[in-house]
């Protein structure tokens, strides 16, 4: 198994997904930091940032923009297996169906979060070196607030490879983890039409992604932060189960 | 007794109401090079996949080196095979889509790598990506592929596609290393008929997902050579005075109804006056000898009928 990830950290890094994905994130990072604002993608979630926070931690609340970025790890280390049809040299040589499945999930939720991890330290530590402590909190505080949004990433990542495992394909897989988000909040806007089912949308609206990334990161309530990491493990116990299950009785 | 390294008994896989193989039977010894003929869907490729682990069989059981189950998956490793056309990364090299498979095997010597490239003679394409490749290249690549570790068997599913005469050439010869130098059992499917007869020593027909036949290369010889058939109830007696009458040695009794004369000097006629004049009674009497395209069409046409 670690033969497989040490293989796929080789490949990964020749990948064109690799490098969009650091570049993106360095713009993405540097906007911010050399205009004071924080910078990102939102999709109309319930988020104040005009709060009193730092740069550094109201940056981590755009951090929806590591939802479309984490989508390049996952298509490079599971899809890419399935659109090259490279997947049958691993199985017929190097390891069994189900091992392969235990491979790549553990390699890319493990590489995916690397990413992150290591992209939002990269803003931080520039941030620090460039606006000084008075855009930047102490390492401590946002490492705290980096980990507390990591189950939602766990749970994102742990769908993605659902959902790369269940469509193969790569145009299905891309569609669907790029609208999804989407589509969640335009059913959302719409059920916010009907009076009758206003409640629902305020419920939906609690839990639409950029809303617990940004509340997780800028604040929120020590109730609201347990559902969400309960929201999040369910997703991510389920992604995982189901996958296997799903991957198991599959042809290759 | 020779050494069995890969043996399936009454291997099925369904998809469906749709039977892809059926109760196959093969037995492959050391140092084979086994060929799988069959016409296109006739259950080549699903039976490599089956015993390569692609996809898992609907009833049956295959052994390889000698053991069943849980213990036959551990020994996968010792097969390198390429199933279906060849697949790598297109954006990598051919040496490094190669490294990548090491690393996934736990290959430590790199060198493998230059040896295997110059082995299907890509040596100069090494540094080229691979979505460059022209078809043989590809093909090539696969082998390189598929002996990488230097695997104890080596599955090739139609190798011979999208080569050139001399390609084809040289692939056969580096079949005949493989074997030959490094001791590997190969199995080798394909429907071009002449080009299995070419390399192999041992065959499987296979039509509809069932196996019509595993013959060795001498024996399919005996099959499509030049023959005198003679039907008769006696074969004992029929043999006797094939050899004490008529001085014939170079002749088979095929089963207790059918002897074939592979001497190509005799003359049916006189064999079947001699036959009769000593009270053997001679229910058919032919020349035959067929190529090994008819022989298959006529094997395809027994399981037919």
């Amino acid at each position: 198994m670690i033969n497989i990830m040490k293989a796929d950290l080789y490949r990964i890094i020749r990948t064109k997904g690799f490098i969009i994905f650091w570049l993106v994130s360095l713009f993405v990072s540097l906007t911010s930091i050399a205009n004071h604002e924080p910078g990102g993608i939102m999709l109309g979630g319930d988020i104040d940032l005009n709060a009193d926070r730092k740069l550094d931690i109201i940056q981590t609340g755009m951090n929806l923009v590591y939802y479309f970025l984490l989508i390049m790890p996952v298509f490079s280390t599971i899809t890419a297996e399935f659109t090259e049809h490279t997947i049958k040299n691993t199985i017929t040589s190097a390891v069994s169906k189900g091992r392969f499945y235990f491979a790549k999930t553990l390699f890319a939720l493990v590489y995916s979060l690397g990413c992150f991890l290591c992209a939002n330290y990269l803003f931080y530590f520039i941030n620090r070196a460039v606006n000084g402590s008075k855009y930047s909190s102490p390492l401590g505080e946002y490492s705290k607030v980096l980990f507390g949004q990591l189950p939602v990433f766990v749970a994102i990542v742990s769908l993605f490879i659902f959902l790369a495992f269940f469509f193969k394909k790569g145009a299905a897989f891309n569609s669907i983890v790029i609208l999804s988000p989407l589509m969640y909040s335009f059913i959302m806007s719409m059920l916010f039409e009907f009076d009758s089912a206003k409640k629902l949308a305020e419920k939906m609206m609690k839990f639409e992604i950029s809303s617990m990334i940004g509340k997780l990161a800028i604040g929120c309530s020590h109730s609201y932060r347990i559902n969400c990491y309960i929201v999040s493990a369910v997703i991510t116990a389920v992604s995982c189960a189901l996958g296997y299950l799903i991957w198991k009785k599959r042809e290759v | 007794m020779r050494e069995i390294v890969l043996q399936t008994k009454k291997l099925t896989k369904s998809y469906g109401r749709s039977t892809a193989l059926d109760h196959a039977d093969m037995t492959v010894y050391k140092g084979d090079i086994y060929g799988l003929i069959g016409r296109n869907g006739a259950g080549k490729t699903t039976m490599m996949k089956l015993v390569t682990g692609l996809t898992d069989p609907t009833n049956g059981e295959y052994s390889l080196f000698g053991k069943t189950g849980m213990a036959a998956d551990r020994e996968k490793r010792r097969i390198g095979c390429l199933i279906e056309s060849p697949a790598f990364f297109g954006n990598m090299t051919a040496y490094q889509n190669l490294r990548y498979y090491c690393y996934q095997k736990g290959i430590a010597d790199r060198r493998q790598i230059d040896e295997v490239l110059e082995l299907v003679n890509l040596s100069d394409a090494r540094n080229k990506k691979f979505k460059t490749f022209s078809l043989g290249m590809k093909q090539r690549l696969g082998i390189a592929f598929a002996v990488l570790d230097n695997p104890d068997i080596v599955i090739l599913d139609e190798p011979i596609n999208g080569l050139d005469p001399i390609g084809i050439s040289e692939l056969r010869e580096t079949f005949r290393r493989l074997s030959q130098e490094r001791g590997m059992t190969l199995i080798i499917s394909s429907h071009i008929l002449s080009e299995l007869y070419a390399v192999a020593n041992r065959f499987m027909f296979i039509e509809s997902g069932k196996v019509l036949k595993e013959v060795s290369k001498s024996e399919l010889d005996l099959e499509c050579s030049r023959c005198i058939t003679i039907g008769t109830d006696d074969t004992a007696k029929a043999s006797n005075i094939l050899e004490r009458k008529l001085g014939i040695t170079d002749y088979k009794v095929i089963d207790s109804r059918e002897i074939r004369i592979y001497d190509e000097k005799v003359k049916p006629n006189i064999v079947n006056k001699t036959l009769v004049q000593n009270d053997v009674d001679v229910m058919k009497i032919h020349e035959s000898g067929v190529s090994l395209e008819d022989y298959f069409k006529q094997l395809v046409g027994e399981v037919k009928s």
